[in-house]
């Protein structure tokens, strides 16, 4: 009594899709450890070279510094300006709550290519390209809405009666906020940092509107490397930012799971 | 003074309430949620608020609180009228139906956030935190964390972090419901023995009549947003004042007959009468179960003449419930139940049989049509 | 300890400090949306219409030669209609590979389940020049792909620089997208019912094509919708992948954008994206009020 979905020719299409799903990312991995010159599959040897040149490639190195800098700072500036909005959005009520909602994540509703291009020509008027401040700024139009979201999310599942009883017992709204309500919301603001910091770190069509000769960051060099030369440097590049991405969303996963932090 | 807003019965003026609510409105929007609600609570007293879902009990505590804020009216303290203080400035102390222990800090921890408001010293802290913990039986779980522990063991922390400072006003909010029945019974006892031995002036809401009538001292029985009877457990019980009362209390049998020109009632073809004089016209008439005498030797009975009302019935159900058993009769088309204790009553009866039910008319409630 | 103890007693905050305290609150979000969100997006719209100069500048005038001129052109006309055909087409052949996927996801359960579900979402962390690299060597020619197929005897077609590779690679990056819309869009389907089918006697494939199907279309809706707009809108493998040969609205945006310097003509083409958009979330809603009505 084999049920259909589980039958074996059902199980083969659906090896083979996972196969063709994980097929680029984990081809990266065997790639970075290449000898050859050039970009092929198998590789005709193998070596750390592309690994040592990564590491003495000065753009590279310091176009991934940026990357973490940038992403740090965007992370820390989202969650400052998000929790307050969320508190204000899912506490305080007032009307045109919801209203302001779907605006400040609507920027996630926009395609890249166009904000990126929107933001582009604002910036250019405004001396802001090919700056650290206008990076921070295009990155936190797309970074705010996520944490918005996770935040607001977490506020409302939070059992109100706690700050209630806090109340009763003395306590004055703001000390509610920061002995109840934020402590509450630990996992809530764990999700939104490493979503945040994930999304900027990996952020590359608004960037390359924004990058320049004098700033950049990493996958925007990574995509210029592409664009003219594509070889084994940029596999172990990758690897780098995929084992970046292991590192944050394990530690998310520690502190709650990763399918309740992500899927509602 | 009191304003006629109490449907039934019951008032009585209190000298110096310690908690006295005034002229009480609550409206959201169009709807009127309390009309008009006055109640006095005496130092030191346990009183219930009992009624079922929506009768506005959970709000009338909730702004007692602070947590709601009335359209109109004074709630007022020991003389002081808190009505326009926040709920940080009131000093009262609120157990949660769902208890609302903080998660991420300890027992001890959240039985000391109280003090901590209140700016009292570390030591004198852990000391008041350790009694309040021991008085609850809780003093070996202090360092534990509010999910480590039952939902009984949840509730006595809740009860000892509301007592540790020591309020005017002690309120819970249907803390039992939650329990099983077992430790809902032994709970009841320990917060009255508590209450009691502090001397707390404590509100109840609940809607468990049994609950109500074994721990309080007063009970205000509210349906619809209003006070249908305010008075002792046994007031409420012996002597409902409004046809919601009776039944919403203890079990109760309800009749309809014909209010006559003498105040008598008649029932089929039975005249019987109520403590009260009956209106005219269609009336209902509620007996408790549990006062009816029943006489199986019918002859012997009708040639008998009593103060009391009786009525012939014929018995068409008998129900074992363990220590009662009940007698279903039907009179004039509607079931009557008699209820005895098992021990006294005799093997044998049968459906079919006919009997004399007889009352006392002081345990005849009448009351008009429609209820 | 009595109430006079504890500090002066504060009214409950009124309705109309509480908006106060809302705006202070929001007063950051609201800047950054404004600086970064609506006055960009409200500035591209009206670039649209104005005159890209042949100095470099921006003319102030409102023209609609934008418009007209992109309409009335060839080239245009063709990349349109290419990008939105080349966009059906992966959203057709997204939707065939995740299906399965999604399918057999939703009736997995437990650790499994769970395992399933982080390995479909984790190339979605990874950036997309990242698996774009990964496709880029996969299909190169003399590839591993290439020489899986000439081993079978055939010859390997030619898959870089081409429209072809462009599809492929898009198909696989989008698949994580479709396959979370599938299962959030399976919640009617229970595998009770597809026992009382059969046990009414109808055959597997029966079963599927006349009622797991049709439950499951309101998740193939809202997929194929996701899958569209992004493909239209994507810029980054068919850049890289199309090796300056594959035409589509997104790497026309940039070149006009960073290349050419043609703001005007690029916010025109931008403003088109959001008209399909538009369009697409329209067709989506009559799609799904004719599932509504059966």
């Amino acid at each position: 009594m084999a049920d259909n979905p589980t039958s074996w020719s059902m199980r083969v299409i659906v090896g083979l899709l996972f196969l063709f799903l994980l097929a680029p990312v984990l081809l990266v991995f065997p790639i970075s450890f290449s000898g050859d010159d050039v970009l092929a599959f198998p590789p005709n040897s193998w070596s750390l070279r592309w690994y040592e040149e990564l590491v003495g490639n000065s753009v590279l190195m310091s176009a991934f510094l940026t990357s973490i800098g940038l992403a740090v700072v965007v992370t820390a500036l989202s969650l400052i300006i998000a929790v307050p909005a969320s508190y204000a959005i899912v506490r305080l009520k007032v009307t045109g709550s919801e209203f302001l909602f779907n605006l400040f994540t609507a920027p996630l509703l926009l395609p890249t290519i166009v904000l990126g291009l929107a933001i582009l020509i604002i910036f250019a008027s405004m001396g802001l390209l090919a700056t650290f401040t206008g990076l921070v700024i295009g990155h936190l139009v797309i970074t705010l809405p996520y944490a918005l979201r996770v935040l607001s999310v977490s506020l409302g599942n939070l059992n109100l009666a706690c700050e209630e009883a806090a109340s009763t017992l003395g306590a004055r709204p703001l000390v509610v906020f920061l002995r109840i309500t934020l402590p509450m919301m630990a996992s809530g603001i764990v999700a939104a940092t490493a979503l945040c910091f994930l999304v900027s770190f990996d952020e590359v069509v608004i960037t390359l509107f924004l990058t320049g000769p004098r700033i950049t960051t990493l996958p925007v060099e990574l995509f210029h490397h592409v664009e003219s030369q594509a070889d084994p440097l940029v596999a172990s590049a990758s690897v780098l930012l995929i084992l970046m991405t292991l590192a944050v969303v394990v530690t998310v996963d520690r502190t709650m799971g990763l399918t309740k932090a992500f899927i509602k | 003074m009191m304003h006629q807003t109490i449907r039934g019965g019951g008032i009585e003026a209190i000298d110096d309430p310690y908690l006295s609510l005034r002229d009480i409105n609550k409206r959201y929007g169009m709807v009127e949620v309390i009309p008009n609600l006055n109640l006095e609570v005496r130092k030191g007293e346990l009183i219930a608020l009992l009624g079922p879902s929506g009768c506005g009990k959970t709000t009338t505590l909730r702004m007692i609180a602070g947590l709601i804020s009335p359209t109109s009216g004074t709630i007022a303290v020991g003389g002081r009228d808190v009505t326009h203080i926040a709920p940080h400035g009131r000093d009262m102390g609120l157990v949660f139906q769902s208890y609302a222990l903080f998660p991420h800090m300890t027992v001890a921890g959240n039985v000391a956030f109280g003090l901590e408001m209140r700016g009292l010293p570390r030591a004198e802290i852990a000391a008041k935190v350790g009694k309040a913990l021991d008085m609850v039986q809780l003093g070996h779980l202090s360092g534990r964390k509010p999910r480590e522990l039952s939902g009984g063991q949840q509730q006595r922390v809740a009860l000892a972090r509301a007592l540790v400072i020591e309020p005017s006003i002690l309120l819970l909010d249907e803390p039992l419901s939650n329990l099983d029945a077992k430790l809902r019974d032994e709970m009841r006892a320990q917060i009255r023995d508590i209450q009691q031995a502090l001397g707390i002036t404590t509100v109840f809401v609940t809607h468990d009549q049994v609950e109500a009538l074994s721990m309080c001292d007063r009970i205000v029985v509210m349906k619809g947003g209003f006070i249908e009877q305010v008075g002792t457990p046994h007031d409420i019980y012996e002597h409902p004042v409004t046809p919601f009362v009776a039944s919403f209390v203890g079990r109760t049998n309800r009749i309809k007959g014909i209010g006559g020109q003498d105040g008598s009632i008649r029932i089929g073809s039975s005249t019987i009468r109520a403590a009260a004089p009956a209106q005219k016209g269609d009336v209902t008439v509620m007996v408790r179960p549990h006062r009816v005498h029943i006489d199986w030797d019918l002859a012997a009975a009708e040639r008998q003449t009593h103060a009391a009302n009786r009525i012939p019935a014929a018995l068409f159900r008998i129900t074992f419930v363990g220590d009662v058993i009940q007698y279903h009769f039907s009179i004039d088309g509607s079931e009557f139940i008699v209820e005895e204790a098992t021990v006294r009553s005799q093997a044998g009866r049968r459906p079919g049989q006919t009997a004399m039910l007889s009352w006392s008319i002081e345990d005849t409630s009448v009351f008009g049509a429609g209820s | 300890m009595t109430v006079a103890a504890l500090d002066l007693p504060i009214a409950a905050p009124k309705s109309s400090s509480r908006a106060g305290i809302a705006t202070v609150l929001l007063l950051p979000i609201a800047l950054v949306n404004a600086i970064g969100f609506l006055l960009p997006v409200l500035n591209l719209a009206k670039m649209s219409f104005n005159e890209a100069l042949a100095g470099g500048g921006i003319g102030e005038a409102f023209t609609t030669a934008n418009w007209t001129g992109l309409l009335q052109d060839q080239f245009y006309l063709e990349l349109l209609v290419n990008s939105v055909t080349v966009s059906l087409g992966i959203t057709i052949a997204t939707l065939l590979a995740s299906y399965p996927i999604a399918l057999y996801l939703h009736r997995a359960s437990g650790m499994w389940r769970t395992f399933l579900t982080v390995l479909v979402i984790s190339p979605l962390m990874t950036s997309a020049v990242v698996r774009t690299y990964g496709w880029i060597a996969l299909l190169a020619e003399q590839g591993p792909v290439a020489n899986v197929i000439a081993a079978m005897g055939f010859q390997p077609p030619r898959m870089m620089f081409n429209t072809t590779g462009v599809v492929i690679g898009l198909t696989e990056i989008l698949m994580p997208y479709m396959i979370l819309s599938l299962m959030a869009g399976f919640g009617r389907l229970d595998p009770k019912i597809e026992e009382a089918a059969q046990t009414l006697g109808a055959t597997p494939f029966k079963t599927f094509w006349r009622i797991v199907l049709p439950l499951t279309l309101p998740g193939i809706a809202l997929g194929c919708l996701l899958c569209f707009v992004l493909a239209i809108s994507s810029f980054i493998t068919p850049k890289l992948m199309g090796g300056g040969r594959v035409f589509l609205l997104a790497t026309e945006i940039y070149d006009q954008a960073i290349v050419t310097l043609n703001w005007p003509l690029a916010a025109t083409l931008s403003m088109l994206v959001l008209i399909i958009f538009g369009l697409a979330l329209a067709v989506y809603s009559r799609v799904l009020q004719m599932i509504d009505q059966g």
